[in-house]
C-alpha cells in the first residue's frame, strides 16, 4: 500500500530522436511526501520537464507505474487524468500561463468552477490564498497589468486554490531575476509546510535549493538522491 | 463555461466586435435579399396565392399561364350552373389614369361574382354589389399613388370610369394591383358579345365535376395552384436569383465565419494547452467557444433585424419589400446552425492540443 501522494515505479520514457528512441527516463522510482519539498536539479535536456509531466498526468510512461493518492492512473484516459490534474495536482509552469482574459481572483475561480465546487468555502479559501501571497490589492487586476514576479505568485495561488494533495513547479523562477526567485521558492516553501503538500520543483538555480527538503539530480535517465 | 465565454468577449473587445460585426453585414444582407424576394414574389403571386382555389382548368397549349388561355363559356353556363362549384377566372390589364397620379396605372381587373368564393373581400370602405354601377374594390397598395376611396380611375380606350370602394389587401398579381368589379357590372358594358373567362376554378377538388366541365369545354387540363403560380412570368426566374443569391451568401457565410473561427482557436491552442494542463476537459473548452460563437452570432442576428426592419421603414413606398419575421427567424436558425458548425470544425484543433505542452518543453 502507498501512503505517499505522488508514487513513481520504475517509470521508464522513451522519445524518438531521428531514427532511433532515447531512454530519456530509465527506470525510475520515485516517492513524494506530504509536508515535505523536493528539488530535482540536472543539465537541460536531461529529462526532468518529461519526469515532472508523468508525475503530473500530463504524459503517460511506457513503462512502470505512477500512483496519485494510491490510485494507479497508468491506465486512465484522457477525462480521467484530467479529473485528477485538475483535483490532485497544482502546477506551476516556467510561464505563469494564467489566463489573459481573466481577473486575478477569476483565475482562481475558474479552477474551483471547473471543479464543480464554487461555494462560500471555496471563496474563502480565495480570499486567503490571495492574501498568503500578497496580491490581496491586486484581485481585480489583468494579468498584463501584473509584474513578473506577480504572475507567478498568482499561479501559486491558482495551483493551491483546488487543493490538492500534489504541487508540480517546473523551473518556475527561470523568467525572474535572483530576489524574485528567492521571494517565490520561499513562498511556495511555507505554503507546502503550512498546508501539509507533497511538492516537486525543477531548478536549475542551485541556490534555491536552501528551500528544499530533499534534492535530487536528474542524469542519463536516472534521479540520484543528493546534489 | 459560460463565463469564460463571456469574460473573453469582454476582454477582447476590438476582435469580438469585429467579427460579430461582419456576422452583422452577413446577416442584414441575408435579411434584405430575402425581404426583397419575399416582396418580389408577393407583387407578382400574392393574389394567387390567397385565392382559396384547388385547381384551375386552362387550354392545353397555354403551358399553365391564366393570360395564354381562353373559353367562350355562354355553353357551359347553361350545361352546368356556378352554384355546382364553380366560377370562371378572367384576367383582363388595364392601365388607368388618376387625379393623384401623374403616370397611368397598370392594374389587373377581374371582374366577379361578390358572392362566390373567388371575391376576396375588403379591409376598409365597401364590398362590392352585383349593381351595374362600375364601382371596384382595389388592392391597398393603391394607396402609395394617392389613390382613396370614392375617388375614380379613368380608363380611356373604352371611355370607362370606376369608382373606388374600398381596399383589399395581398391582391397583387404579376405586380400590379387588381382591381375587382362587379361581373354584371362588367357585363353591363357590353365589352363581349359572349361570356368570357381564362380559366375556370374551382374551390375544392371534385372529380366528378371536374370531368364534366372537361365534357363541355373539352379543350383543357386541371391543373393545381402551385403549377399556376410556377408559371407566372417572371416569378421562377425573380426567385431562383434571389434565392441563388441567398444560397451564396450563407455559402461564403459558412467559409468566411469557419476561416475566422479557425484562426481564432489556432491563436489560442497554446491557452487551451495550459487549460487542459490545470484540469479542463475537452467538452468544457469546446463548450465554451461554442458558447461564445452562439452569443456572438445571436447578437448579430438580432441586430441584424432590427436594422433590416430601420431599412424597411425608409425604403421608399413603392419598393416591393416584405418584413416577414417568420423569415427572418428561419435564415436566423440556418445562420446560427452555419456559424455553428463552421467553429465545430476547429474543435477538432481543441481536442488534439496536448496539454503537455504547457510545461513548455526545451527542444
Ligand atoms: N514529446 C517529445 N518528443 C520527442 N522528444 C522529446 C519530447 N519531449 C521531450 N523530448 C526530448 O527529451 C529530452 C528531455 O526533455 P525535457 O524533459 O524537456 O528536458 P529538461 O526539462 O530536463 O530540459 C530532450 O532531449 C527533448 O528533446
Ligand atoms: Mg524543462
Amino acid at each position: 500500500m502507498i501512503t505517499a501522494p505522488l508514487a513513481l515505479e520504475n517509470v521508464t520514457k522513451a522519445f524518438k530522436d531521428g531514427e532511433q528512441y532515447i531512454n530519456i527516463l530509465e527506470d525510475i522510482s520515485f516517492t513524494a511526501e506530504k509536508g515535505k519539498f523536493t528539488a530535482v536539479i540536472g543539465p537541460s535536456g536531461s529529462g526532468k520537464s518529461t519526469f515532472l509531466s508523468i508525475a503530473g498526468a500530463l504524459l503517460t510512461p511506457d513503462q512502470g507505474e505512477v500512483f496519485v493518492n494510491s490510485q494507479s492512473i497508468a491506465s486512465y484516459k484522457d477525462k480521467k487524468l484530467a479529473n485528477v490534474r485538475l483535483t490532485s495536482i497544482g502546477y506551476i509552469f516556467q510561464a505563469a500561463n494564467l489566463v489573459p482574459y481573466l481577473k486575478v481572483n477569476e483565475q482562481l475561480k475558474l479552477v474551483a468552477q471547473m471543479k464543480g465546487d464554487w461555494d462560500r468555502e471555496a471563496k474563502q479559501r480565495l480570499g486567503q490564498l490571495l492574501e498568503s501571497v500578497g496580491l490581496k490589492a491586486r484581485v481585480n487586476y489583468y494579468p498584463h497589468q501584473l509584474s513578473g514576479g506577480e504572475k507567478q505568485r498568482v499561479a501559486i495561488a491558482r495551483a493551491f486554490m483546488n487543493n490538492p494533495d500534489i504541487i508540480l513547479a517546473d523551473e518556475p523562477t527561470a523568467n525572474l531575476d535572483q530576489a524574485r526567485s528567492d521571494e517565490i521558492v520561499a513562498l511556495m516553501a511555507k505554503e507546502v509546510k503550512e498546508k501539509d503538500k507533497a511538492a516537486v520543483m525543477v531548478t536549475h538555480d542551485e541556490s534555491l535549493l536552501k528551500y528544499c527538503d530533499t534534492v535530487y539530480r536528474m542524469e542519463q535517465g536516472k534521479l540520484i538522491k543528493g546534489r | 463555461m459560460f463565463s469564460l465565454a463571456l469574460k473573453e468577449i469582454r476582454f477582447f473587445k476590438l476582435k469580438y466586435s469585429l467579427i460579430a460585426f461582419i456576422l452583422f453585414l452577413m446577416a442584414s444582407l441575408v435579411f434584405i435579399v430575402s425581404g426583397l424576394a419575399q416582396g418580389l414574389s408577393n407583387d407578382n403571386i400574392a393574389a394567387l396565392e390567397d385565392m382559396s382555389v384547388a385547381r384551375f382548368y386552362l387550354q392545353e397549349d397555354a403551358e399553365n399561364r391564366l393570360d395564354q388561355s381562353g373559353y367562350i363559356i355562354d355553353e357551359l353556363e347553361e350545361e352546368i350552373p356556378r352554384e355546382a362549384g364553380w366560377q370562371p377566372l378572367l384576367t383582363q390589364m388595364y392601365r388607368l389614369d388618376a387625379a393623384s397620379s401623374e403616370t397611368l396605372l397598370d392594374v389587373t381587373l377581374i371582374p366577379i361574382d361578390p358572392e362566390a368564393f373567388l371575391y376576396p373581400g375588403v379591409i376598409e370602405g365597401q364590398n362590392l354589389t352585383d349593381s351595374d354601377a362600375l364601382e371596384i374594390v382595389a388592392d391597398q397598395t393603391m394607396k402609395a399613388d394617392g389613390v382613396e376611396i370614392g375617388d375614380t380611375l379613368y380608363e380611356a380606350d373604352q371611355d370607362l370610369t370606376f369608382t373606388v370602394v374600398g381596399f383589399t389587401e395581398n391582391q397583387t398579381y404579376r405586380h400590379s394591383p387588381i382591381i375587382y368589379v362587379a361581373e354584371s357590372a362588367f357585363y353591363n358594358l357590353d365589352l363581349t358579345p359572349h361570356q368570357v373567362a381564362n380559366a375556370i376554378v374551382i374551390e375544392e377538388v371534385n372529380q366528378e365535376l371536374q370531368a364534366d366541365i372537361n365534357q363541355v369545354l373539352n379543350d383543357g387540363d386541371w391543373v393545381e395552384k402551385d403549377a399556376i403560380i410556377q408559371a407566372v412570368p417572371g416569378h421562377s426566374s425573380e426567385q431562383m436569383s434571389l434565392m441563388m443569391m441567398i444560397a451564396f451568401l450563407i455559402v461564403i457565410a459558412v467559409f468566411v465565419l469557419a476561416a475566422f473561427f479557425y484562426i481564432l482557436t489556432i491563436q489560442k491552442l497554446n491557452q487551451f494547452g495550459v487549460l487542459k494542463a490545470i484540469g479542463a476537459k475537452n467538452i468544457f473548452l469546446v463548450g465554451a467557444t461554442l458558447l461564445q460563437v452562439f452569443c456572438l452570432t445571436m447578437i448579430s442576428l438580432i441586430l441584424a433585424t432590427g436594422f433590416t426592419i430601420f431599412v424597411s421603414n425608409i425604403l421608399p413606398e413603392g419598393m416591393p419589400f416584405e418584413f416577414d419575421l417568420s423569415l427572418i427567424a428561419s435564415y436566423s436558425i440556418i445562420i446560427l446552425i452555419v456559424s455553428l458548425l463552421g467553429s465545430l470544425l476547429s474543435s477538432t484543433r481543441i481536442v488534439k492540443v496536448d496539454p503537455q505542452q504547457a510545461m513548455g518543453r526545451t527542444e
